[in-house]
């Protein structure tokens, strides 16, 4: 399909969809080594976008199944259609009694519904679900199976079963093969740790927040209205946000979400109004938004301060280290959330010292 | 390639010979002509947890180096002229010179050859790079090749000879051509170095992987006969183990036979029949238990015990609530420790914290304690699970409050890292203990420990 990784970028480029060099090479090996993708990285990342815009660059249908806890093969594979079933029996009544009229005895009539059961136990009553539906296609898939952490782990070895050799057996109409294998993402926010087996299948792909320069990038691609000033200062704050010891950082979509509010407002660049009537956007826990606007309020009285002082004097305090008013520091981190793996400095930091 | 496998494996990321196989396959698409698309490859296919892409982007340098500036012939772009003046300002800076490896350098470096594996080797072991075998080594190691080299004696003769060169009247624009090309082959030559020291690393990484005794081996030795290597190796392999426990667990989460029937299940799954409920559904059981650890860690008892709770801790997701409590002479509660860290962590600070010495282990005490403070946290559906040798130094075992205990809680295990014959000898007061628990478990290495912990989620 891709002919290079230089080809996957400007066709998801097409798509309005910035890709890192990481990213690219993973679809590209992934569409020639016909190999499942798994996406992990912090929610809002454009994990579930990318496959979007993977089934759009490419022109596949894209098949989506969300997993969700006690999601079981009836809801991901497929099921009869108990109601559609009833009512053709029921409309059908009248050539089910001629049929039996002719039988004899008791034996021979339930030998004749036998030989027509197969009407009701064929392919116009089986209910697709995700995973038979991508099978089943014609023309080439992408099957999207997200947030694969919310389901259960017996899934997750029957989606293993599915994926490795894309044929699902029905017992009543027989074995389904994949006519062209879709291309598969699997997206996790690590909530819980996958199977080793499932890991070992697919390639890894791990999509954290972007630098400072592609998420500007994405603002710019997404948000061509704002102000290219605004706009810089707009993402400089939420680097700096992410730096901070929030509840949960704002992702890449609130980031795109403010850059709008701020097109919206009208807003010429950040000041503190803005900022106040805004941040609501962007941090979603009202803890968040008390330390945050903390945080910004020294920074700010600093700064005034740094304004009001004359140099020589600024000179002098720095050398003797700030003794007046000890610098903001975040607190303590406690234990939060289902999730400690996200963000969670002991983690990042690689146990060293354990 | 295999050498950076091995180096990844030695360094405890988990690479099967399927995913080997795949960065094979991988890179052989992408090339290596590429070399971020390289690294790319390599990390898609090997790289399987977030937390193991620090020790590939540690590790990809030594072996792939960075990238290798080619190196520069700059007398061929000279002229005639400037050749000729070139060539005797050279001659008499090289009889100053004096050294025969510095002389050959300043011809490398200006006619940009690269060093021979031959010299290259004869530098490693002027430098002794035999001697690294840990990444962290590799800069200092790099710094010791290039002093063996003489580049820091080789700049300032160059400085010399190019000082002359201006003053015989060589123009301004050969003159930085000249300079900027010999700054350009010293890098390659640093380069060149780089990658000789990370791969003899690379080398002896996997020499010391493939000398090492099998992680079963290890298993299945006591803990009191392991040394501090040994030890080492296992705390690495402990999380592999409860990964593995885990999903053991978690698929042990079939659906329960007893319990209240889900309506909306059953009839679900009886579509087929009509609505008629010739399946039953019933609901999940919550089939987590809970759990209450007393750990001896005393002395004789701290790798137990540290393996232990790192277990348990790194299943906490299969466990509804687990709450733990370090006893040597009195009950300390250790649980808070683990609500703050991850659990390695933790187990190191505890056992920081509770440092071992000649206490008199009192476990009769500790139960006390326990009894006054704590019995809340015990209910019918509480494992208590006592970690220790039973080993009193004749204290009063305070049967009674094992037996009330016994009362309360749903289940008492109980393991001892001794061998079962010596249960009863001394002051082990393991025998006494015995009639009040549920489950023994003999835990004195790993495989069994995993074992014993496995156990506690069959019977829930």
């Amino acid at each position: 399909m891709f002919k290079t990784t230089e080809s996957v970028r400007s066709s998801l480029a097409g798509e309005k969809y910035i890709a890192s060099r990481e990213i690219c090479t993973a679809l590209f090996l992934a569409e020639g080594m016909g190999k499942p993708i798994l996406v992990e990285g912090p929610a809002g990342v454009g994990k579930t976008e990318l496959g979007k815009v993977w089934a759009a660059a490419t022109r596949r249908r894209l098949i989506r199944l969300q997993c969700y806890e006690g999601l079981d093969e009836s809801k991901a594979l497929y099921e009869w259609e108990y109601g559609k079933q009833m009512l053709y029996t029921q409309l059908l009544r009248d050539k089910l009694q001629q049929i039996l009229a002719q039988a004899a005895t008791l034996g021979e009539a339930a030998d004749r519904v036998a030989q027509e059961e197969d009407v009701f136990f064929s392919e116009r009553f089986l209910l697709a679900r995700p995973l038979l539906r991508a099978i089943r296609a014609e023309e080439p898939t992408l099957l999207l199976i997200d947030e694969i952490d919310r389901a259960d782990a017996e899934f997750e070895a029957f989606l293993l079963e599915v994926l490795s050799d894309f044929q699902v057996s029905i017992p009543e109409v027989g074995t389904v093969r994949a006519a062209t294998p879709p291309a598969v993402l699997l997206t996790s926010n690590n909530t819980r740790e996958l199977s080793e087996a499932l890991k070992r299948r697919c390639l890894y792909l791990f999509i954290n927040y972007p630098s400072a320069e592609a998420e500007l990038d994405v603002v710019r691609l997404k948000v061509p209205g704002l102000a290219a000033e605004l706009a810089k200062q707009a993402v400089a704050f939420i680097q700096k946000l992410r730096q901070m010891d929030l509840k949960k950082h704002p992702s890449v979509s609130e980031t795109l979400d403010w850059s709008r509010a701020l097109l919206m407002l009208n807003a010429g660049q950040l000041d503190e109004a803005t900022l106040d009537s805004t941040l609501t956007i962007l941090l979603k826990h009202e803890q968040d938004v008390l330390r945050a606007r903390r945080a910004f309020e020294a920074e700010r009285r600093r700064a005034a301060e740094a304004e009001e002082m004359d140099p020589e004097e600024m000179l002098r305090r720095q050398l003797e280290g700030g003794d007046e008013e000890p610098s903001w520091q975040p607190p303590r981190r406690r234990r939060r959330g289902r999730d400690p793996r996200f963000n969670d400095p002991y983690r990042r930091s690689g146990d060293g010292e354990g | 390639m295999v050498d950076f496998v091995h180096a990844l494996r030695a360094s405890g990321v988990r690479v099967s010979l399927a995913e080997s196989e795949d960065a094979f396959r991988a890179t052989s698409r992408v090339g290596v002509a590429e070399r971020e698309e390289f690294k790319s490859a390599l990390r898609l296919t090997l790289v399987k947890e977030e937390h193991d892409l620090p020790t590939f982007e540690r590790l990809f340098p030594l072996f792939f180096g960075t990238e290798t500036p080619p190196t520069l012939d700059a007398l061929g772009e000279m002229g005639e002229e400037d050749l000729e003046r070139f060539m005797e300002a050279l001659q008499r800076l090289l009889e100053k010179l004096g050294p025969e490896g510095l002389r050959r350098l300043l011809e490398n470096l200006l006619g940009g050859k690269s060093l021979s594996p031959e010299e290259l080797e004869a530098l490693g072991r002027q430098a002794g790079l035999e001697m690294a075998s840990r990444p962290s080594q590799a800069p200092w190691m790099e710094s010791r090749m290039q002093r063996a080299l003489g580049l820091e004696a080789l700049l300032e003769a160059l400085l010399d000879l190019l000082s002359e060169l201006a003053a015989q009247g060589m123009s301004q624009e050969a003159l930085d051509r000249l300079a900027q090309t010999a700054g350009m082959n010293r890098e390659a030559i640093e380069e060149q170095i780089r990658q000789a020291v990370g791969q003899a690393i690379a080398r002896r990484m996997r020499e010391e992987y493939e000398n090492q005794e099998p992680i079963d081996e290890i298993m299945d030795r006591p803990f009191r006969g392991l040394g501090e290597r040994e030890i080492e190796r296992l705390r690495e392999e402990v999380r592999r183990l409860a990964a593995h426990l885990r999903s053991r667990a978690a698929l042990r989460h079939r659906r329960s036979k007893k319990g209240k029937i889900d309506m909306r299940g059953t009839m679900r799954a009886n579509l087929r029949h009509g609505g008629v409920p010739i399946v039953l559904r019933r609901k999940r059981r919550v089939l987590k238990p809970k759990l209450l650890l007393l750990c001896d860690v005393s002395t004789s008892m701290r790798h137990c015990a540290e393996f232990m709770l790192t277990l348990i801790y790194e299943l906490q997701d299969q466990v509804a609530r687990a709450k733990s409590f370090a006893f040597i002479n009195r009950l300390v509660d250790i649980s808070h420790w683990f609500e703050e860290h991850r659990p390695q962590k933790a187990v190191a600070r505890v056992l920081r914290a509770l440092p071992p010495g000649s206490y008199n282990t009192d476990l009769g005490a500790s139960l006390a304690t326990l009894w006054r403070d704590h019995m809340g946290h015990i209910d019918r559906r509480t494992t208590v699970i006592f970690l220790g040798d039973g080993r009193n130094n004749f204290n009063d075992p305070r049967l009674d409050l094992v037996e009330a205990i016994k009362g309360r809680a749903r289940r008492i295990v109980w393991m001892n890292p001794e061998a079962p014959y010596l249960w009863g000898t001394g002051d082990s007061d393991m025998p006494a203990y015995t009639p009040y628990c549920d489950a023994l478990h003999e835990v004195g290495n790993l495989a069994q420990l995993a074992r014993a912990v496995e156990r506690l989620f069959e019977y829930r």
